[in-house]
C-alpha cells in the first residue's frame, strides 16, 4: 500500500515536472494546443503548399525563398506580415475554424489559403 | 559608342490595323512602326517636317547635335532596387553610377530626370538617401518619381510621400507641364487586391480625368507609373486593372507617350494615338514573360549584365507628334 502511493506520488510530480518544463520551452503560445506547427514555402512567386488543412490552435510558418520580398496578407486583414525578405519568416496563430484566403500584397497573383478545422 | 553596345531586348507588337494613319496627320504608321523597331536596337528617331528619320545610335556623333536637338529632351530611369544585394547583381550602386556617367555622356543634355519606382528594395531609409545621393551626380538636376511596390513597404507609402511626395496628391500622383508638353505622375502600387494587378484607384482616375479634360488636344502627353498601364502579361501581374479607363481619357490627344518600369526590360507598343514603352532597370534584369517559372531576378553572366540595364533618353521636338524613345544599356 505504502509502495503504490510512493509511485503514484512519483508519477504525479513527473506530470507536474513535464508541464512545468514544456510551459518553459513553449513560453510564447498561451494555448497549449498551438505546439503544432506547419510550414509553408515561398518560393518562385507562390505559395507551397497553395492549401493548408490543420486543426484549430496550430501555428503556421511561412518562410521566404525568393530573393524579392513577399508579404502575407489575409483578404479580410486579420493577419498582414511585414515584409519578407529573403530568409525571414512569419507565423500566425489560428485560434478560430475558418478558411482563410491570403495573398502577397507586393504581387497579388500569388495567392493561397489556410483550412482551420 | 559602338553600335553593338546597344542591342536590347525590345519586343515589338504591332497590329495590322494600327498601321494607317487615323489621325491624318502625315505621319506614316508604318514608317513610324518601322522606326520603333530600330529603336529596339539603338536606334534614333526624330520627326522633322512630319517625316519620320531614323539614325543609328552609332551614327549619331556624325550627326552632331544638330540632328539629335529636340525642344526637350528627359531621361527615364527605374527599379534601381537600392539594397538589393543577391546573386543577380551584388552592386546596384554601381550600376546607378553607371546609369548616371550614361545619362551625363548623352549628346542632348537631358532637361530632368524621370525615375519610375522601385527607387529602394526594401523601402529602408538609407536606401533612399543612398539613390538621392548618386543622383546628385546626374547632370539633370531635377528628378521626378513615383513610387514602385517596393518603395511603400510597411507603412502605406508614408516615408515615400514624405520624401518624394511634396505637392502631389493622394498617393504620390501629380502633374507637370515642361515646355509645351504635358506630364502625368500616377500610382498604382497601392490597396492591391487579392489576385488583382497594378491598381489606379477610383479617386486617383477621376483626378486624371479633371487633370487632362481642359487641355488642347495637340497638347503632347507623357504619363509615367511604375508597373505597365498596358497589358505586358498579367500572369506575371504585369498590368494594371483600370488603366483601360485612364487611357481612355487621354483618347483625343494628338501623342501621347506611357512610360513604365516594373519588369526590369525594354518592350514596345503603339496603339492608335498611345506609344507605350517600358524601360530596363538599372539593378537587375527579368526574364522575358513567360520564359522562366517566376518573374524572379535573372542571373547572367557577369560579363553580359550590363547589356541588359540601361537608361531611357526621350527627345520631343515641338511641333510634332511622336515622342522619340531611346534605349541605351550600360556597357
Amino acid at each position: 500500500m505504502k509502495n503504490r502511493f510512493w509511485i503514484l506520488g512519483m508519477a504525479i510530480l513527473a506530470i507536474v515536472l513535464g508541464i512545468g518544463s514544456s510551459s518553459r520551452t513553449f513560453a510564447a503560445p498561451a494555448d497549449a494546443q498551438s505546439a503544432s506547427e506547419t510550414a509553408v514555402k515561398i518560393d518562385n512567386f507562390s505559395f507551397s503548399p497553395a492549401t493548408v488543412t490543420v486543426p484549430v490552435g496550430t501555428t503556421v510558418r511561412w518562410t521566404n525563398r525568393d530573393d524579392i520580398p513577399h508579404t502575407i496578407v489575409s483578404d479580410d486583414k486579420t493577419f498582414k506580415s511585414k515584409a519578407l525578405d529573403t530568409d525571414e519568416q512569419f507565423t500566425y496563430t489560428f485560434t478560430k475554424p475558418g478558411t482563410y484566403s491570403y495573398f502577397c500584397g507586393l504581387h497579388p497573383k500569388m495567392t493561397a489559403k489556410v483550412v482551420v478545422q | 559608342m559602338k553600335e553593338t553596345n546597344h542591342r536590347k531586348l525590345a519586343k515589338i507588337e504591332v497590329q495590322d490595323e494600327i498601321l494607317h494613319d487615323h489621325n491624318h496627320d502625315g505621319i506614316d504608321r508604318r514608317g513610324f512602326l518601322k522606326c520603333m523597331a530600330w529603336a529596339g536596337t539603338g536606334a534614333f528617331c526624330v520627326i522633322k517636317g512630319g517625316v519620320l528619320s531614323s539614325y543609328s545610335l552609332g551614327r549619331l556623333p556624325e550627326f552632331g547635335k544638330h540632328a539629335a536637338k529636340g525642344e526637350l529632351s528627359f531621361v527615364q530611369i527605374s527599379d534601381s532596387h537600392m539594397g538589393f544585394d543577391k546573386a543577380a547583381n551584388p552592386d546596384v550602386v554601381g550600376t546607378l553610377k553607371a546609369a548616371v556617367d550614361k545619362i551625363n555622356a548623352l549628346p542632348v543634355p537631358p532637361a530632368f530626370i524621370l525615375h519610375t519606382g522601385d527607387i529602394s528594395h526594401l523601402s529602408k531609409p538609407e536606401e533612399f538617401d543612398t539613390v538621392d545621393q548618386l543622383l546628385k551626380a546626374a547632370s539633370a538636376k531635377d528628378v521626378f518619381f513615383v513610387p514602385g511596390e517596393h518603395d511603400v513597404l510597411n507603412d502605406e507609402g508614408k516615408q515615400y510621400l514624405d520624401r518624394y511626395g511634396k505637392g502631389s496628391q493622394g498617393a504620390g500622383w501629380y502633374s507637370f507641364d515642361k515646355k509645351d508638353v504635358h506630364f502625368v505622375g500616377l500610382v498604382n502600387v497601392m490597396n492591391l487586391k487579392a489576385g488583382g494587378l497594378g491598381s489606379l484607384g477610383r479617386e486617383q482616375l477621376e483626378w486624371l480625368e479633371k487633370d487632362v479634360k481642359h487641355l488642347s488636344k495637340s497638347r503632347p502627353i507623357v504619363v509615367f507609373a511604375h508597373i505597365p498601364l498596358w497589358s505586358v502579361y498579367p500572369e506575371w501581374g504585369w498590368a494594371t486593372d483600370d488603366s483601360g479607363q485612364a487611357l481612355s481619357y487621354l483618347k483625343g490627344f494628338g501623342s501621347v507617350t506611357v512610360l513604365n518600369g516594373h519588369i526590369h526590360q525594354t518592350m514596345q507598343k503603339v496603339e492608335g494615338n498611345i506609344t507605350f514603352h517600358t524601360a530596363t532597370s538599372t539593378a537587375f534584369p527579368q526574364p522575358k514573360p513567360g520564359e522562366a517559372p517566376s518573374p524572379g531576378p535573372l542571373k547572367v553572366p557577369a560579363e553580359q549584365l550590363r547589356t541588359l540595364l540601361g537608361i531611357t533618353d526621350v527627345n520631343y521636338v515641338q511641333g510634332r507628334h511622336a515622342l522619340a524613345v531611346t534605349d541605351t544599356d550600360l556597357v
